[in-house]
């Protein structure tokens, strides 16, 4: 008994002496079940002396590495630092001479000097020119590819511009100029100084342009997933059981059900395949207006204004090697991401592509930016709606001081808004609007601008708030001494009140003119609104334009009616960035045309703020006991449907001849406050005066 | 008997004699005392080792140890590199098959020492931090150990300094690798190309089609969209701790830092800084330094003597000129300073410069400009300088501040190119967190207005209240814009009534059976569902009219990205309660409207469905409640917009009252965010 009690003890104690020899000598280790699973991967090994590793550098290695001399820029080899003198561009800021066109030219060399004349870069000296155009036309023979230049100069500060495959551009010699070319091979693209445009069709219209045909955010049941671009042009919708390639020749046969689209028809599927080579490029902006999400099978060519523009969100870069792989990335491709490369792509043909202006207008932005270096547009400036060409840097190169950017920036607008009376040549004091708009929660100052004959009061009203008078006379009398030599007179110049005001020291604007009338409740909620819609106006009175068949052409009206499109700038709420671009980014035309006909400017404001935002505008809820107060000369009132002002309704069809379109939107709703006209105690709510005077 | 013998021969050596009794005794404790010992000893590693286990199977061994490599002469040297290199023509991307994790694989080649003819090493065997950024890339996803999977392949010959190496014996060795094949699908990291005098902007070893990786790439030398431009790593990064210091303005307003500048670069310095006095600092070495202190860590401005790099913090704006190499290490100590960069080194490819924005963190001046950098830096709104010197922190912290970052980085960058359709967007790049909490994408961001045409789609969700559910069907049916009406059939106890009984309408019914009574069915993104928008209405709502209805459609499309709806709650904070409460009187603000009638875009039924947070989904299900909530709370949250409250006439607590005088439009002035 005792004898098994001890072996059993004896083995115990071996046992455990065994178990402390296995963990003293690691030979035994392989003894031990692999811990390792199979497979895993053997990684790069622990050196046991990785500490005792040299640095890859020697100590001061990296702090003196041979003080080397500033090198010349090398022969043929340009970029804008060595080969483009921004400094001619210091004050004046970008300005540009295109050379006129030598002889007849062909439509869309046309367009394009139309379009450069028309930008405000434009200037007609070449001695104060700091870019100096060249557009190069595709029809002029070979022989006559060097035209005598003056400022040539070696190319410096040129840019020579083609829209359409030239002959020239590949004879000429370029020297040191910028060439701005479409879908230009990646090989002798040079990024950061030349540009590359897009591959445009022969009758792309010079504005406004033809419209995305996007009309829903997410792709239509049913409709194709893919489309292929045919090498004749035109469309071939694949369906999804393919088992292969369906740009390759070897798997022609195994394609589903499959249908061809004739030539110039959009395709209609929620991914567009491109084929690299040069020619598909023209592929590229169907597809853009189309709302199809380009795949861009392995490109040659540069995509158009890849040094501002973010393709990764537009459009898909794929190998073509790869069909499978890509094919069922498409396939697999999470619904978050379909939608935002949709519209995305959408934004993007909107924005820059749609017409020539728009393409001519871009690189000129994307030149301005290199010349402006810190000032030049953010990156989110380019990417997101609006787009850069409606986002101006001068006004700001912070997103959060437009009115587009808060919701990406996490940011809001200002919480207080500066009313802007405007007193034009018959006005009065708006004392009691004085007092109604000072009373408003929000209010931060008064501005008048007193563009009255009669000097104004010596004395104002005792605000809460600052009250500032602006002269607006300056500006009037210089244009009238201006006018007087043709024998006009005109009184007053209503685009001044529309002017970037330094004064104004905060995001909203209320807009008023001296006869309108508003109560606090209805100031305090139409701001309410304003912040929730800082990128629209939010008005009180209400337009709306209307396709006139008999006439054949655009009319308005201020009739009651269950739609409207425009709000009148005499009440309403607007982001302070509309003046700047009002007076910096129209032409030169359509602000006259407002100058000669005072309810224009109402129209041409409405028109640029839909335009941008492509969105109508918004109406809260206005007394019915102010319409009495109305003059009845004040544009909008109905007289101007029965007798229409051959002037005043004119100037719509010549803005929409200027804009390229109508862009005007119309809603059918008006924003009240909650609880507006509820059958609940009128204590309880909180904008009470807004169901009763 | 016999055992005991033994033990009585043998015994006197290990225990005392005493009684039996005792021996037992003693040999017991032993025994447990010892057992105990081993116990606690496995408890101490045996956790250790799992966790590990990577070093058990990793062998330790000494760098001095790897197996050596004996060059001959004559051995073939790889071709210089072709400049037109691009992924879709160099680039053997058949390796990297499909993924369906969309990542590519990487395989590194075992340490070797490689020696010459005459047996001199062609290099030093390995740095630092080719070591670690080997193992940065070992310890990674894209790591693998099978080189028949390997998409891409990093030899392990060091190339970081070309100054360390012999160029063409390191050529040799490159292109005697096991899987070269004219350098395909090869990933070179180079830090210090180039070497006196010329100094080549790109590592001047033949490397035929291999991709280079490569700090200080001029525009001649890099290869756009093949090759990758990485920045110069700062040792100073791991020795030195320098905290965050926040934006703002700073002592100096430009200093230059850097010791080895041409002298005519020194000329306009010291020019610059007469004439702009104390805004401007220009340091340079300092010629009597002290025992001990390492050069590179002291910079001296006349006699005053500064530590480095804690004197970049003092600075708003600090230069980086060109030296010999266009890549300098001092950008990366400059960015960690938040001292935003004046970058001066004409055609030189910034670090990243694929992806990273660099006009947010830095101001590149040509160098022709360099007497005016004054005026163009005092040009710069303040606000945009605070937002360049955290920017440039934060590319510091992201990109710069180790060698696994510059690894990661940059496998990032060839993974994105190889699948394009997963690459991280230009936001996850260069966005600092904090502006990415911040901010919110609307995933409807296209200003659009839908074509009336379309319609909607009525959802009923149903159970078995039949004879309400007709009465809405009929309503529903009046409604001009109404192209389908889906009824979702959510008791499985009980069929559907038979096809005969459901009222006929003129467009399109469809029921849909459920396979179990949740909530959640009613927010499923159905393939009956072919239009936009999307009417969810309960089986009670029979007093809608169909003018309300059709208005509430028309409301949407003006604003298809919100949920609009009829019945409106307000969610409050209860300061009392110190949680978030929930208001359905009558009361000025609104926060969420009802899903028991309300018009939304199916998108939200897709989001619902397979993207909502949490575990919300399963919450609603099992409580049976507050689906509308979770609706409310996920639009608000992924298009940070508020909800749209159309008013119903007939109130839906009486719906004998009428007043119908147009309708009208609750607007709601809270925008919620919610953290779920």
């Amino acid at each position: 008994m005792q004898s098994w009690r001890r072996k059993s003890l004896w083995l115990a104690l071996s046992a455990s002496w065994l178990l402390i020899l296995l963990r003293v000598f690691p030979v035994l280790r392989l003894a031990e079940p692999a811990r390792r699973q199979a497979g895993a991967p053997q990684g790069w090994p622990r050196w046991l002396d990785a500490e005792l590793l040299q640095s890859f550098s020697q100590p001061g290695e990296l702090l003196e590495d041979g003080p080397q001399p500033p090198q010349a820029p090398r022969g043929g080899s340009c970029y804008r630092g060595a080969c483009f003198d921004a400094s001619r561009c210091r004050g004046g800021g970008l300005k540009v001479f295109v050379y006129p066109a030598v002889g007849p030219i062909s439509e869309t060399p046309r367009k394009v000097l139309t379009s450069i004349e028309g930008s405000r870069y434009h200037t007609a000296s070449a001695a104060e020119a700091c870019l100096l155009i060249l557009v190069l036309s595709p029809d002029t023979p070979a022989g006559e590819c060097h035209p005598e230049l003056p400022q040539w100069d070696g190319g410096k500060n040129h840019l020579v511009l083609s829209l359409h495959p030239a002959p020239c551009l590949r004879i000429f010699q370029l020297g040191q100029a910028m060439v701005a070319e479409a879908s230009p091979t990646m090989d002798t693209f040079r990024p950061g100084f030349d540009v590359a445009l897009p591959l445009l069709p022969e009758a792309h219209p010079l504005r406004g342009g033809a419209l995305g045909q996007l009309q829903q955010h997410s792709p239509l049941p049913g409709v194709a997933l893919i489309a292929m671009a045919e090498e004749r042009g035109g469309w071939r919708t694949v369906g999804t059981n393919f088992s292969a390639c369906p740009w390759d020749g070897r798997c022609e046969q195994d394609h589903g059900p499959k249908q061809t689209h004739p030539r110039a028809t959009l395709p209609n599927a929620t991914f567009c395949l491109i084929p690299g080579r040069n020619p598909d490029a023209l592929h590229f902006l169907q597809a853009l207006q189309a709302g199809c999400i380009p795949v861009l099978l392995s490109p040659r060519w540069e995509l158009p204004f890849s040094e501002v523009i973010d393709w990764t969100k537009a459009a898909v870069v794929a190998d073509e090697r790869l069909p499978l792989q890509v094919l069922a990335a498409l396939q697999e491709m999470p619904l978050t991401r379909v939608l935002a490369l949709r519209q995305q792509a959408q934004f993007l043909w909107d924005a820059y592509f749609s017409s020539v202006e728009k393409v001519i207008h871009t690189t000129l932005e994307i030149i301005q930016d290199r010349v402006s270096g810190a000032s030049a547009h953010p990156s989110l400036l380019w990417n997101s709606p609006p787009g850069a060409l409606l986002a101006l840097s001068t006004f700001s190169t912070s997103p959060s001081d437009f009115p587009f950017y808060h919701l990406q920036q996490g940011s809001r607008p200002l919480g207080r808004f500066s009313a802007l009376i405007w007193v034009g040549a018959l006005g009065q004091p708006p004392l009691k609007l004085i007092q109604a708009v000072a009373g408003a929660q929000h209010c931060a100052q008064i501005l008048v601008l007193w563009s009255s004959k009669k000097p104004p009061p010596p004395r104002w009203p005792e605000t809460a708030v600052p009250l500032t008078v602006l002269d607006g006379h300056r500006k009037r009398t210089r244009f009238c001494v201006m006018r007087e030599g043709r024998g006009t007179t005109l009184l007053s110049q209503a685009s001044d009140r529309f002017l970037p005001y330094s004064a104004i020291s905060t995001d909203a604007i209320l807009s008023l003119d001296a006869h309108s009338s508003l109560s606090t409740s209805e100031v305090d909620f139409a701001f309410m609104v304003w912040q929730s819609f800082p990128e629209r106006m939010v008005g009180f009175l209400t337009w709306s334009h209307f396709w006139d068949e008999t006439q054949g052409g655009w009319g308005y009206t201020g009739e009651r009616a269950n739609e409207f499109s425009m709000v009148l700038t005499s009440a309403a709420f607007y982001h302070r960035y509309y003046h700047t671009l009002f007076t910096h980014s129209l032409p030169k035309a359509l602000r006259t045309l407002a100058d000669e006909s005072p309810p224009c400017v109402d129209v041409l404001m409405n028109f640029l703020v839909a335009a941008v935002t492509k969105l109508p505008p918004i109406k809260v809820p206005y007394g019915p006991w102010h319409q009495e107060a109305k003059p009845p000369l004040v544009p909008g009132s109905p007289r101007l449907r029965s007798e229409p002002r051959p002037a005043a309704q004119d100037c719509i069809n010549q803005m929409a001849a200027g804009f390229g379109h109508m862009p005007l939107v119309s809603s059918r709703l008006r924003l009240d406050p909650v609880l507006f006209k509820d059958p609940v105690s009128v204590l309880r709510k909180k904008y009470r005066s807004l169901e009763k005077p | 008997m016999c055992a005991s013998v033994k033990y009585n021969i043998r015994g006197p050596a290990l225990i005392p004699r005493m009684k039996t009794k005792h021996r037992i005794y003693y040999i017991t404790l032993f025994s447990i005392v010892l057992l105990g010992l081993i116990a606690t000893g496995m408890f101490q590693f045996w956790p250790h080792s799992i966790e590990s286990s990577g070093d058990w199977s990793v062998e330790k061994r000494s760098v001095r140890d790897v197996p050596l490599v004996r060059l001959p002469a004559d051995s073939p040297v790889p071709e210089r590199g072709d400049l037109s290199c691009r992924m879709h023509t160099c680039f053997d991307v058949y390796r990297c098959g499909f993924n369906p994790k969309n990542k590519i694989k990487v395989y590194i080649y075992p340490l070797k020492k490689y020696v010459g003819e005459a047996g001199v090493p062609v290099s030093s065997t390995i740095s630092r931090e080719y070591n670690e950024l080997l193992t940065a890339i070992s310890d990674s996803d894209y790591y693998t150990d099978d080189v028949t999977r390997a998409c891409l392949f990093v030899p392990s010959i060091d190339l970081l300094n070309q100054n360390s190496l012999r160029v063409k014996e390191t050529a040799q060795a490159l292109a005697q690798l096991s899987r070269w094949d004219r350098g395909t699908n090869h990933l070179l990291f180079n830090m210090l190309p180039g070497g006196p005098p010329d100094y080549n902007t790109a590592l001047d070893v033949p490397r035929d089609r291999a991709l280079l990786a490569g700090g200080g790439f001029s525009t001649w030398t890099y290869r756009q969209g093949y090759d990758v431009s990485i920045p110069v790593y700062s040792p100073l990064s791991a020795e030195v701790d320098l905290p965050e210091k926040g934006p703002g303005p700073r002592r100096y307003f430009l200093l230059s830092s850097q010791v080895a500048l041409h002298p005519e670069y020194r000329e306009d310095l010291a020019a610059l800084q007469a004439r702009h006095g104390e805004a401007v600092l220009v340091l340079d070495k300092c010629s009597n330094l002290s025992e001990g202190v390492p050069a590179a860590r002291r910079r001296c401005h006349q006699q005053q003597a500064f530590d480095y790099p804690q004197v970049l913090q003092e600075a708003t704006f600090c230069m980086v000129l060109r030296g010999a190499r266009l890549g300098q290490a001092v950008l990366s100590d400059v960015l960690r300073a938040g001292c935003v960069p004046v970058i001066i080194a004409d055609s030189y490819v910034l670090p990243f410069s694929e992806v990273l924005d660099w006009k947010r963190a830095s101001v590149v001046v040509p160098e022709e400009k360099m007497s005016d950098v004054y005026s163009i830096l005092q040009s710069i709104p303040r606000r945009q300088i605070e937002e360049m010197q955290r920017q440039a922190r934060w590319f510091w912290e992201a990109y710069f501040q180790s060698i696994k970052a510059i690894a990661l980085a940059t496998l990032q960058i060839i993974n994105d190119r190889i699948y394009p359709y997963a690459a991280i967007s230009y936001e996850d790049w260069n966005d600092p967190p904090a502006v990415k909490w911040g901010s919110v994408s609307n995933p409807l961001f296209l200003p659009l207005i839908p074509p009336q045409s379309q319609g909607f789609t009525a959802i009923v969700l149903t159970y078995d209240r039949v004879e309400s559910l007709f009465r809405v069907i009929t309503e529903v049916s009046k409604v001009p814009s109404l192209s389908k009406l889906l009824v979702v059939w959510n008791n499985q106890n009980k069929n559907p009534p038979e096809d005969s009984l459901w009222p006929k309408i003129r467009v399109p019914l469809k029921v849909v059976r459920t396979a179990e009574n949740k909530l959640s069915n009613r927010f499923f993104p159905y393939d009956e569902i072919e239009t936009e928008a999307v009417l969810a209405i309960d089986d009670d709502i029979i007093m809608l009219t169909s003018d309300e209805l059709q208005f509430g459609y028309e409301v949407w499309r003006e604003f298809p990205d919100r949920l609009v709806g009829y019945p409106g709650r307000l969610h409050l904070w209860d300061h009392e309660m110190n949680k978030w409460k929930y208001e359905s009187e009558w009361t000025n603000e609104v926060s969420m409207v009802l899903t028991g009638a309300a018009f939304y875009h199916k998108y939200f039924n897709y989001l619902y469905t397979y993207k909502m947070p949490g575990d919300i989904k399963n919450w609603v299900d099992a409580h049976m409640n507050c689906e509308d909530i979770a609706m409310n709370f996920l639009v608000a949250n992924v298009t940070g917009k508020a909800v749209i409250k159309v008013t119903p006439r007939k109130k839906f607590k009486c719906p004998e009252c009428t007043a119908i005088d147009g309708l009208s439009l609750d607007q709601t002035h809270m925008v919620e965010r919610s953290p779920a």
